[in-house]
């Protein structure tokens, strides 16, 4: 065990200098190596930077999304992904659906599953306690302060254990992926015959909702058809 | 097998015209020949030569030869020499039997080398079917001269013949599918000079009109209704049909101008040596003819290129594997005979991400009886603008095949294209940096960003997957739901304990008023009693009562806290100082012996006491 950490250690090493050496097909190939023995949110993110240098949007994209997998709270990777994001062909801010629940996933992926679930446990105890406060004290003030901080409590702990579930449920499914293809057409039924609906390009995020052999349905925003599975890569 | 032999012989033999000193030895006949009528056949050599081998002449009669003549020429031309010789061996042959035949190569020696000429092919035509005058074949040709007049008259009891015939190779044709009709003119038996200026053709309505280069025109031997003619074709055209029904092509009209002896009464000495001629227009008319043209079958594929006849595709594509921005050809080359110019380009149906160009579309067909034949070739570019894997579809091509009779799709093959990424595109300048100001989000000019550095902070993969392992949210649901419950115990039982803790007190508190009564009742029988019990019943009416109206328990009670307490209720000051009065007295007098009159006094003041503080309602 102790072997294999001091190897993975020099591996990453190794790649970081490929990496500074301009050599980023070599750094990738190492990072990938890395993140395949052990996944890591560092291995990642540094292989996200290194297909990037490369043009690889899509798989820089897709490894700057395992990347906040494990560490929701990288900043550095939040904000590369939004760099390779605003790359991309197709303009996803306008194909989600409503300004609100794009706000409320942001809020979903800024932390991760463990810490909304300790968040919500606490946040309940919190509501548990002031809410016996309130039912039993005869002080009216702590009546008062007892209400409202059970009520807001509450509503801390309804969103947390949600967003954790949410978080669950993606990890879970892995119902998101990558676009790898250049340019995609998306049918209307799981058949090279299909009627094209609309067009995607590569790095966009989808939603997979179902599969079928080799085609999957995917939604984008308000969009939604068939393409085949091995344009996309989950994340 | 023969034929091949035959076209390899040939040219071999043609080979030697290349080159000037070569030497050529050569066989030459007429191509046909009429049964019974002699002819030459001549070998021609340009060297001197001897021992010439002549062939069997199988299904010829052999008549005379071989005459020898050579003939020699030296000519200097901007002082080069330029000599020729030939030496020519004359054969004189008669055919016996119509038919094909074919005379085998001759050989000869040329200074020591042995020569092969060519074979010859001859066609024997059947001679006139009507009786000629028994004789007349056998008559040397000294006797035609004179009997020059009598043989016209002879054929023209027969009536000197010559006439246009108009030839369809076909009368029974598809939509568009070509025949060739040509006029031929028929000589036989007078003398044909020249062809006159007044022709008139037909308009050939209905039909796509392509003239056929006849190159040189000869006449040659043909056999045509019994009779042999020397025959030549005057103009031929390729029609295409254009609409299906019966269509008539109108009779056409030829001028033919003939010589023809004149009888003048005075005949000078010369006129009679050598006769007098004159020209004499005619005009022959070529019949009219009727095309059935059938339409082509309705049911058309969807993609009927408009094609009849008979085609082959061949495609290809210039490669499979390559860079963005970098063109791709797909070619397809279709070879066959039909109405080629006539082809649509049928489409290709390239994938998204490419940029198609307009095909460029070259062709090498010749006319020939059976319409056009060759190849019309289609290029196909298209520039791939992002990479990936694309597939191009199957290009289909349909047209109508005459020998079947039916609709045929020829269709390419589905290419799979791997498009690789750019050289130089990367980072910023991707391949979708083009695409990106394609969609006009320009707007986002970021000069000189870039994405933030590498970490180097060694991973710890520790706190990665740990807290994933205890929590998850069915499990913070359940100990929720076991907080909750026990929170909801303590509530209850919190409740239930106050409950009853706030019922006693309040009954104690509602009859405080009752029990004080009745504990100075009791103090008022003993008012003239023992002055020990009447002051212990008036110390409990006043304590009882203010335990139970305060809610406090009576060994908790002093005198200190009564008042403060009573303060609290906002009971006077006057009032809290009686009951203190009345609790010090009280508990003075209880163990200090007392007279009637304060006993008396002590009660009326509790009493008193008692009655404020109930109707200040504490």
């Amino acid at each position: 065990m102790k072997i294999l950490f001091i190897l993975l250690a020099t591996l990453f090493a190794d790649a970081n200098e490929q990496y500074a050496a301009g050599n980023y097909a070599e750094a990738a190939a190492g990072y990938s190596q890395l993140v395949a023995e052990q996944p890591s949110a560092e291995a990642y993110y540094n292989l996200g930077n290194a297909y990037f240098k490369m043009g690889e949007l899509s798989q820089s994209i897709l490894a700057y999304e395992r990347c906040l997998r494990l560490a929701p709270t990288n900043k550095d990777a939040r904000y590369n992904l939004q760099f390779a994001e605003s790359r991309i062909t197709d303009n996803i801010a306008d194909n989600r659906a409503f300004f609100l629940s794009s706000f409320v996933q942001s809020m979903r992926d800024r932390l991760a599953e463990a810490t909304w679930l300790w968040c919500s446990l606490l946040a309940f105890v919190l509501c548990l306690v002031s809410a016996l406060l309130f039912l039993l004290s005869n002080e009216t003030a702590i009546r008062k302060t007892g209400f409202s901080v059970a009520v807001i409590t509450l509503v801390v702990a309804v969103f947390s254990i949600c967003a954790a579930y949410s978080l669950h449920q993606r990890d879970t499914l892995r119902e998101e992926a990558i676009i790898t293809q250049g340019v995609v057409n998306a049918k209307a039924s799981p058949d090279k015959s299909g009627t094209e609906l609309f067009t995607l390009h590569e790095g966009t995020k989808v939603r997979i909702t179902e599969t079928l052999g080799e085609w999957c349905n995917v939604s984008v925003g308000n969009y939604q058809g068939w393409i085949l599975l091995n344009n996309l890569e989950r994340i | 097998m023969k034929k091949y032999l035959f076209i390899l012989l040939c040219s071999l033999i043609f080979l030697p015209y290349a080159f000037a000193d070569e030497v050529v030895f050569r066989a030459q006949a007429p191509g046909k020949v009429i049964a019974g009528r002699p002819f030459q056949l001549t070998y021609t050599i340009n060297q001197r030569a001897r021992d010439l081998q002549a062939p069997d002449f199988n299904g010829f009669e052999y008549l005379a030869g071989p005459y020898t003549s050579q003939s020699s020429s030296t000519s200097f031309v901007n002082g080069r020499r330029t000599s020729s010789f030939s030496l020519t061996y004359t054969f004189t042959l008669m055919g016996t039997d119509p038919g094909d035949f074919t005379i085998g190569p001759a050989s000869i020696t040329s200074d020591g080398n042995k020569y092969t000429s060519n074979c010859v092919r001859i066609t024997v035509l059947p001679p006139d079917e009507e009786p000629q005058p028994a004789g007349q074949s056998g008559q040397s040709a000294s006797n035609r001269s004179a009997g020059s007049s009598s043989s016209s008259a002879q054929s023209g009891a027969r009536g000197g013949d010559i006439f246009v015939r108009a030839i369809a190779t076909k009368t029974n044709v598809y939509e568009q599918e070509a025949l060739q009709l040509s006029y031929r003119l028929y000589v036989a038996g007078v003398d044909f000079a020249q062809m006159g200026n007044t022709i008139r053709l037909p308009e050939c309505t209905g039909f796509m009109k392509q003239e056929l280069e006849l190159g040189e025109r000869q006449f040659e031997l043909e056999h045509y209704n019994g009779r042999n003619y020397q025959a030549v074709t005057l103009v031929s055209y390729l029609l295409y049909p254009q609409h299906a029904g019966d269509i008539k092509i109108d009779a056409a009209q030829f001028e033919a101008i003939l010589r023809e002896q004149t009888h003048r009464q005075s005949r000078s000495i010369f006129d009679d040596f050598f006769g007098t001629y004159e020209n004499v227009s005619r005009m022959l008319n070529a019949p009219a003819l009727t095309i059935h043209v059938k339409s082509l079958p309705a049911n058309k594929p969807a993609g009927y290129s408009g094609g009849v006849g008979q085609f082959t595709l061949t495609p290809s594509i210039s490669t499979t594997d390559i860079q963005a921005n970098e063109a791709v050809t797909l070619k397809l080359d279709i070879q066959g005979s039909g109405n080629m110019k006539l082809l649509k380009t049928p489409a290709v149906d390239w994938p998204e991400g490419f940029e198609p160009y307009d095909p460029k579309v070259t062709t090498n067909y010749k006319t020939s009886a059976s319409g056009y034949s060759g190849t019309k070739t289609i290029e196909y570019l298209a520039i791939p603008r992002a990479a990936g894997q694309y597939t191009i579809p199957s290009v289909q091509f349909s047209y109508f095949d005459i020998p079947s009779g039916q609709y045929k799709t020829l269709s390419t093959p589905e290419y799979t294209l791997n498009v690789r990424r750019a050289p130089g595109q990367t980072g910023n300048e991707d391949a979708n940096a083009q695409t990106y100001t394609q969609v006009n989000k320009e707007n986002i000019k970021e000069l000189g960003s870039d994405i933030r550095y590498i970490t180097t902070v060694e991973p710890n993969t520790k706190n990665a997957d740990a807290p994933h392992t205890c929590l998850t949210p069915k499990r913070v649901l359940l100990i929720d739901l076991i907080l909750l419950i026990l929170s909801l115990v303590i509530y209850f039982l919190y409740r239930k304990f106050r409950q009853e803790n706030a019922d006693i007190t309040k009954v104690r508190y509602r009859r405080a008023n009752k029990v004080a009564q009745k504990r100075l009742k009791t103090a008022q029988q003993l008012l003239n009693g023992d002055s020990q019990p009447f002051y212990a019943e008036i110390e409990k009416a006043a304590f009882s009562y203010l335990s139970d109206r305060l809610s406090i328990p009576t060994a908790d009670l002093t005198k200190d806290n009564i008042s403060d307490l009573l303060r609290q209720k906002e009971v006077s000051e006057e009032l809290i100082q009686q009951v203190n009065n009345v609790l010090s007295t009280a508990e003075f007098a209880r163990y200090a012996p007392t007279t009637g009159a304060e006993k008396q006094a002590l009660y009326d003041a509790t009493a008193n006491i008692i009655n404020q503080l109930e109707n200040q309602k504490i």
